[in-house]
């Protein structure tokens, strides 16, 4: 837990999760951990910060929930990936690639 | 892009109405990432308390991300009106006075309004049921020049009808029709019911199968005499047959003949006659028979062809369906054109009627609507008018609400700024203070559905006295009303304080203190506590006016007494004793009547004062036409008519036993007919001869007071009496004069007088204040309604004008203990407030006084020998108005004087 870990910038939460979603169903923890693995660590997202937003993208259609059971059994709500979800998901990762492009570009100025 | 406002809605819809289920999910998933997070935790080798403890921490506290997690929810705006109403029920709770205050005003006020909507639904707008496209059946008036006074009459013969039918082309159905109370059943059995008598083309103009059998033809509805088929009354056929299907082809006694049932009408079905009418009032006519049978029937004495080849008896009316393709316009020239025709036809068998160019003929095609027509009875306007009452007491309730709501909205309105402050948007706060006033003119609105519940039968039994007593609850036009009446006067009293908010300060609104509150009373408030004394005075007057109306219609002398008095009529139903034995039968009724128990006396007479009338040829020498002069009825009695009838002889004699059939013709005239026909003479001893010039002189012996006889306004020109022994004795009623007043005899006279009729004659009773109580019904009405409802909005108005006083008084407390510190008195202080109070009920009895004296003309004539502009009921309303804001403005007054400077001055 060091404390060079990023700050995740506002609304890329949203993505990040739609992108952990790519792979197939998953439940809350198995996102955070995934995220965190992707990350290597190296994210600070705060757990309590997941779920709020998994119920703002259920609202809006993008991913809906189903309960089922999970590897040990357990009953879990499992997360996935609508078809505008994933329409969503390619707008948002493209426009996240431009606006990076576009800050490297400006601090890249000599 | 369906899709995601689906989910979006499915979503909210879940949160709004699932919320447990929701919460229970959140909190399984929740707690299973808590379990998932030990378990990891547990596997890199802490001990399961202490890696609980670490989920947590690295959840962020469970209750924190629920209540996240429940805002990302997003709130909709279902909730939000959910939020409102809940807010507006808690802060209508913390002030159980105001709340109930208000509720019961607006109650009063959509009480009235839903009853009185209920009534004038009935008289004016209700169609007949069953009638397919109302808009284009039209009932025929027919109006002509009578003695250069226009006539307008709905009431026809048979044979007008058939010349109508065969001369127009605009009508796809022409329907003729009539209700009559005729004796059903046979024997003991038999009772006096109401029988639709209709054309076979009624069936045709409504849209009604009915429920058994079948309805008769045009084939059985032709003259001369039709077919003696009935078609039951559903109702009739329920209580009286159980609604047995095997009536059909039974027989069934109606008047005089035997019918032959041949079909059921559905249910509901009354044909086109009057709801008011005595059809209503036992669930429809008993039964609908053809109208050629009836007519055939009623005049088996007379030529049976004359009913549909003369014109002298008009005892039907018409009702017409439009073709769609003909307009209103040239349906009635059609219409008028026929009627001249026919004009010319009855003017070819009676010489002596005006030609076409004199009586200028048209006819009219009116809504089918009785009382929207024409022939509106006075009743029906008298409901306009309270109707229209009724929504001033609305809106006077209207403004008292309103002006307490603001009252309320300005005591609070540092609340409201603190709520701008923290971030309330102006939006959300004007719908919580809609939603505010809208649950209270819901509560209101049920309250005055209760209130319209049980007030309504009253009212009902006033205008419509044999409607059926419906409750007005299961009505759904009432309730429909009653739910726009209440959803306008949410809105109307809703609007001030929400106006109130768009002057925003909020700085010095946070700053003041209460005391600079409501320094000034806003203009609004003034103009809505001047609306309401304006109004009140408008009603006030016109309840004075009705009232004075009223007592003068009761003290009118009619010429004869009422409240003793009962008529008796004798319905012979077919059995014949001829003249001799007709009159014999009379005689003995009424010797068997002046023996009965409290009967004071008995007598015969011809005709019943505002029933009927009875004319003949009058002749006296010296006058070439005495109708001329006017038009003089008569009326035959016995020797007892004066005394039993308590006309006043005022000179000469009335009859005796001495003015015999065989004695002396004599007759006793009125004293407007003295006048009339011997002018500056004494009548006494003059001659005149009835019926022709060649008949022997009757000697007038003695001058009446007069009478009225066809109604309480219209003054005939004269009236004269005959003994009836001398003048067909057979033809008569009897009259009873009761020791005590008459109600409630009837029945004992019925049953000791019944026995003496032969065979399936009978007798029927009915006291003369029914006959008489009629005529001042709109009197009456008026005279209550206004008075009921000016009382409550006097109320009403006195409660505003003090709730608006004493508010004020207690916001300038502090001014006032200021004012009393500088040397101030109590009479000072107490005119300070008292003139305020004054001050708006001078200007609203101004006001008010105006708009009454320029309404005046058109409630002229609704009153009765009353000038809509009697300064003694302007006087009165000015003096009730002016005393009732004093005292309405005293009581806070006095508070006032008694504030104590230091109190006052310390207390901020």
């Amino acid at each position: 837990m060091s404390d060079e870990r990023l700050e995740l910038p506002q609304g890329t939460l949203d993505l990040l999760i739609l992108k952990a979603l790519t792979l197939g169903p998953q439940h809350g923890w198995a996102i955070s951990e995934r995220l965190q693995q992707v990350s290597r660590s190296s994210l600070q997202i705060p757990q309590g910060s997941l779920y709020p937003a998994l119920h703002r993208l259920e609202r809006r259609g993008w991913i809906s929930a189903h309960w089922d059971s999970s590897d040990n059994n357990r009953r879990a709500k499992f997360y996935e990936l609508t078809r505008t979800g994933r329409t969503q998901l390619k707008v948002e990762a493209e426009e996240w690639r431009r606006l990076t492009m576009v800050v490297e570009l400006v601090l890249g100025m000599t | 892009m369906l899709n995601p406002l689906l989910s979006e809605i499915r979503f909210r819809l879940r949160a709004l109405f699932r919320r447990d289920a929701m919460e229970h999910e959140l909190d399984a998933e929740l707690q299973f990432h808590l379990h998932q997070a030990r378990d990891k935790l547990v596997r890199e080798g802490l001990p399961p308390d202490e890696a609980m403890r670490q989920a947590r921490i690295a959840l962020g506290g469970v209750e924190v991300v629920k209540e996240s997690t429940r805002e990302s929810r997003g709130i909709g705006w279902l909730e939000r009106v959910g939020q409102d109403l809940r807010y507006a029920v808690r802060s209508l709770r913390r002030n159980p006075l105001f709340t109930t205050g208000v509720v019961l005003t607006l109650g009063l006020g959509i009480g009235v309004n839903a009853a009185m909507f209920d009534i004038v639904d009935r008289l004016l707008f209700r169609t007949p049921a069953y009638l397919p496209h109302p808009d284009q059946v039209h009932r025929v008036y027919l109006r002509y020049q009578d003695r250069g006074e226009p006539r307008t009459e709905s009431h026809l013969g048979y044979t007008r009808y058939l010349d109508l039918r065969n001369a127009t082309t605009s009508f796809s159905e022409l329907a003729a029709f009539t209700s009559r109370s005729l004796a059903v059943g046979t024997g003991g059995e038999s009772r006096e019911m109401p029988v639709s008598i209709v054309s076979a083309t009624v069936f045709r103009l409504f849209d009604a199968p009915p429920v058994l059998g079948r309805v008769f033809t045009t084939q059985e509805d032709t003259v001369p005499a039709g077919t003696r088929v009935a078609v039951l009354g559903y109702a009739y056929w329920q209580t009286a047959f159980g609604g047995r299907t095997d009536v059909l082809g039974q027989p069934l006694h109606i008047g005089t003949w035997d019918f032959t049932i041949i079909g059921v009408a559905p249910r509901g079905f009354s044909g086109p006659g009057r709801d008011d009418h005595a059809d209503a009032n036992a669930g429809g006519p008993v039964a609908f028979i053809p109208i050629t049978a009836y007519a055939a029937m009623t005049w088996t004495n007379r030529s049976p062809s004359d009913y549909y080849t003369r014109y002298n008896w008009n005892w039907m009316e018409m009702v017409v369906r439009r073709k769609p393709e003909v307009s209103l316009v040239a349906a009635n020239a059609d219409l008028s054109h026929a009627f001249q025709q026919s004009w010319n036809n009855e003017a070819s068998l009676s010489p002596s009627l005006a030609p076409v160019d004199v009586a200028r003929p048209e006819a009219i095609a009116g809504p089918v609507q009785h009382e929207r027509g024409p022939l509106q009875s006075t009743v029906t306007k008298v409901a306009g008018w309270v109707s229209g009452v009724a929504v001033i007491v609305l809106l006077i309730a209207c403004a008292n609400v309103a002006n307490l709501l603001l009252a309320r909205s300005i005591r609070r309105r540092r609340e409201i700024a603190v709520r701008l402050a923290l971030g309330v948007s102006r939006r959300r706060l004007v719908m919580q203070l809609l939603t505010e006033s809208l649950l209270l003119a819901a509560c209101g609105g049920v309250t005055g559905l209760l209130l319209s519940y049980w007030g309504g039968a009253i009212l009902r039994g006033l205008f419509l006295p044999s409607a059926s007593v419906a409750t007005s609850v299961t009505d759904g036009r009432v309730l429909a009303f009653a739910l726009a009446v209440t959803a306008l006067a949410g809105g109307l009293t809703g609007l001030a304080p929400v106006l109130q908010t768009r002057r925003p300060n909020l700085a010095g609104e946070l700053k003041a203190g209460i005391r600079d509150g409501g320094q000034r009373r806003s203009r609004l408030r003034t103009g809505l506590l001047l609306l309401q004394a304006t109004l009140s005075v408008v009603l006030l007057i016109g309840a004075g006016l009705f009232v004075l109306s009223l007592r003068k219609v009761q003290a009118t002398r009619l010429g004869f007494d009422v409240d003793p008095v009962l008529y008796i009529n004798l319905n012979m139903r077919g059995v014949r004793l001829g003249d001799t034995g007709d009159a014999q039968l009379r005689e003995r009724l009424v010797d068997a009547a002046r023996v009965v128990p409290g009967v004071e006396r008995a007598t015969l007479g011809l005709t019943v004062p505002f029933w009927d009338t009875w004319v003949d040829n009058l002749f006296v020498s010296g006058i070439d036409s005495v109708e001329r002069l006017g038009s003089f009825t008569l009326q035959a009695g016995s020797p007892d008519y004066f005394a039993t009838m308590g006309t006043r002889i005022l000179q000469g004699r009335g009859f005796t036993a001495q003015d015999a059939v065989a004695a002396p013709r004599v007759a006793v005239v009125s004293q407007a007919m003295a006048q009339l026909l011997w002018p500056g003479r004494n009548a006494v001893g003059e001659c005149m001869r009835v019926g022709a010039d060649t008949m022997p002189c009757t000697t007038v012996v003695g001058i009446s007071e007069d009478a009225k006889q066809e109604s309480l306004t219209s003054s005939s020109g004269g009236h004269y009496y005959l003994p009836i022994v001398q003048y067909h004795p057979e033809g008569a009623a009897l009259f009873v004069r009761m020791r005590q007043s008459a109600t409630g005899a009837e029945e004992q006279l019925r049953r000791e007088l019944q026995p003496l009729m032969p065979g399936d004659a009978y007798v029927t009773v009915t006291a003369l204040k029914e006959i008489v109580g009629g005529q001042i019904q709109s009197w009456r009405l008026g005279a209550t309604m206004f008075l009921a409802f000016g009382g409550l909005a006097l109320v009403l108005a006195a409660i505003g004008l003090y709730s608006v006083i004493a508010y004020d008084v207690a916001q300038r407390t502090h001014e006032l203990g200021v004012r009393i510190a500088l040397g101030a008195r109590v009479g000072d202080v107490m005119r300070l407030v008292v003139g305020d109070g004054l001050r708006i009920a001078l200007l609203g009895v101004a006001i008010g006084g105006i708009i009454a004296l320029w309404a005046g003309r058109w409630i002229a004539p609704l009153l009765y020998e009353q000038s809509p502009r009697d300064p003694l009921v302007f006087g009165a309303v000015t003096g009730v108005l002016l005393g009732v804001a004093l005292l309405a403005s005293a009581i806070p007054a006095l508070r006032a004087s008694r504030v104590n400077p230091n109190t006052a001055l310390r207390s901020e």
